[in-house]
């Protein structure tokens, strides 16, 4: 076996009761409330909330899941094993790696239970099976894309008295909360005040729930697409380098 | 050497210092101001931006009365899981066995907690009903009105620390907290009155009316719109009084056992 699968399958015997379970209960727990909360409240026009709301929940666990990320990224970084791993003869990346396709394995089974139980609520994936194939490559990529953000900046803040504490990821919390609820995800954007129309509009998670809601209808805006796809590419370029980076610095 | 007999009001004294010492090590720690103060103001904020104007289309009135009382008992409830957080790592440093051994009354340790997460409620309190007041949130009643207003998060808060105490001092790591705090805050959201009630299934109505958080956010809710609410501050009483009889003993034997077991590095 490879260094990288070794240390993938650690992250996952090591999440398999902490944090994997939350990938499967998470999409569903948040599907059904806000699903419960919101269908009678937000007006959404011609289609029904399971069927608009399904993309932001996507969104939202895959942002929460980039929180985790950025918690384990801190601890291997800082800890004694991860020291260690660094003097063996494996790849400095490698931990990078397999923490990248623990996150890919985590954002896969996200996705298969959020569609699951929006199946049971009424969402359909009417655009068929190109479209399926292509929502399915857009969330994995949007998983990878802010996985890699995440774990840049768990190592970079890793040794500051935040991350002794355990609380990297709670810095982010707030931000990932701005964005998920004040995005034309949760609700279109007639539904906010009107001094917020212009961030609502044009802030990436609204992009990126059209694109997704667009790809399960079957019509997909050519300018959105390409504001949603600069998006996942520019973090993944740009933070993926940076984590790359993080990893070969040497303490 | 001669001991003197503890003085009769160290119980007094020395809850003040465990309470000191909790609020500086929070104040320092991120998470709990996060979750305490910066997660729910923004969530009262984010939330009403989001339903304000449907829910105003919808039942004519302003959803705030209720969101406000929401968040802050929310955030009281998410500051206390925060805390509860630390309590294990203090628990396995040896902090609570350390403190256990010091020639201090044994229950200021647990009153000195208590003491703390009820100050920071009510700083919470303070902080969101503010930020309430900036969206056009008013208090209407009386200052009585306002005092009670004040007074049951930090009564709720209370109740709900005792059962993080419980749980927190013999869980294995803080995931188990989840589990109590998953559906403390949704029943807190369930009774925000946004969503209108009617606008859920008709089969969850009496759960909602039943469970414990409803009179707990209604009588906030009225208290803030200028009446006092006998029924329901009655009812929150008594769900206090009885989940205090449960969770109190419970809180009380794990918190001792944890301080005397030594620690999980000895």
């Amino acid at each position: 076996m490879t260094a990288v699968a070794v240390l993938t399958e650690r992250i996952v015997r090591d999440t398999l009761r902490d944090d994997l379970p939350f990938a499967v209960l998470a999409p569903a727990g948040n599907f059904v409330i806000f699903n419960l909360a919101l269908r009678n409240v937000i007006d959404t026009g011609g289609i029904s909330y399971s069927q608009y709301v399904l993309p932001v929940i996507i969104v939202q666990v895959t942002l929460l899941g980039a929180l985790t990320t950025v918690d384990r990224a801190t601890r291997d970084q800082q800890s004694e094993l991860g020291v260690r791993l660094r003097t063996l003869p494996i790849s400095t990346v490698a931990p990078l790696a397999a923490r990248m396709l623990y996150c890919l394995f985590r954002g896969g089974i996200a996705l298969l239970a959020t569609i699951a139980i929006g199946y049971a609520f009424g969402f359909r994936m009417i655009g068929g099976l190109g479209y399926l194939a292509a929502f399915t490559i857009l969330v994995l990529t949007l998983t990878l894309a802010l996985s890699v953000s995440a774990d840049a900046a768990g190592v970079w803040v890793a040794g500051t008295s935040i991350a002794r504490e355990g609380g990297s990821s709670q810095i982010l919390l707030v931000p990932q909360l701005l964005l998920v609820m004040l995005s034309t995800g949760m609700a279109p954007v007639e539904s906010f005040p009107d001094w917020l129309h212009g961030f609502v509009r044009y802030q990436p998670v609204s992009q990126v729930t059209e694109t997704l809601r667009g790809l399960a209808s079957g019509h997909v805006e050519i300018g959105n697409l390409t504001t949603t796809l600069a998006w996942c590419v520019g973090l993944l370029v740009v933070f993926g380098a940076l984590a790359v980076r993080m990893q070969r610095r040497t303490q | 050497m001669s001991t003197s007999p503890p003085l009769r009001s160290s119980l007094v004294n020395e809850s003040l210092v465990f309470a000191g010492q909790l609020l500086t090590h929070w104040r320092r720690a991120p998470i709990v101001p996060i979750q305490s103060l910066l997660f729910p103001t923004f969530l009262l904020i984010t939330y009403y931006l989001l339903v304000g104007k449907s829910i105003m289309k919808i039942t004519g009135t302003d959803s705030l009365y209720g969101l406000v009382p929401t968040c802050a008992i929310a955030g009281a409830f998410s500051g206390a899981l925060a805390a509860g957080l630390t309590l294990c790592l203090e628990r396995d440093r040896g902090l609570l066995s350390q403190l256990w051994a010091l020639p201090v009354h044994r229950a200021s340790a647990l009153t000195g907690r208590l003491l703390a997460e009820a100050t920071r409620t009510l700083l919470s309190t303070a902080v969101i009903t503010a930020v309430g007041v900036g969206f056009g949130f008013r208090f209407h009643g009386s200052w009585l009105a306002l005092l009670l207003f004040l007074l049951v998060p930090i009564l709720v808060v209370l109740v709900f620390a005792m059962a993080v105490i419980a749980i927190a001092v013999r869980a294995k790591d803080g995931t188990t907290l989840i589990w109590l705090g998953l559906p403390a805050i949704t029943a807190v959201f369930a009774s925000s009155g946004s969503p209108p009630v009617e606008s859920l299934p008709s089969w969850m109505w009496p759960l909602l009316q039943l469970q414990p958080m409803q009179p707990v956010v209604d009588s906030m809710r009225k208290l803030a719109q200028g009446s006092i609410p006998l029924e329901s501050l009655l009812q929150t009483l008594i769900w206090t009084v009885v989940m205090t009889a449960i969770v109190g003993p419970l809180a009380v034997r794990g918190y001792r056992a944890a301080a005397q077991a030594g620690g999980a590095r000895g």
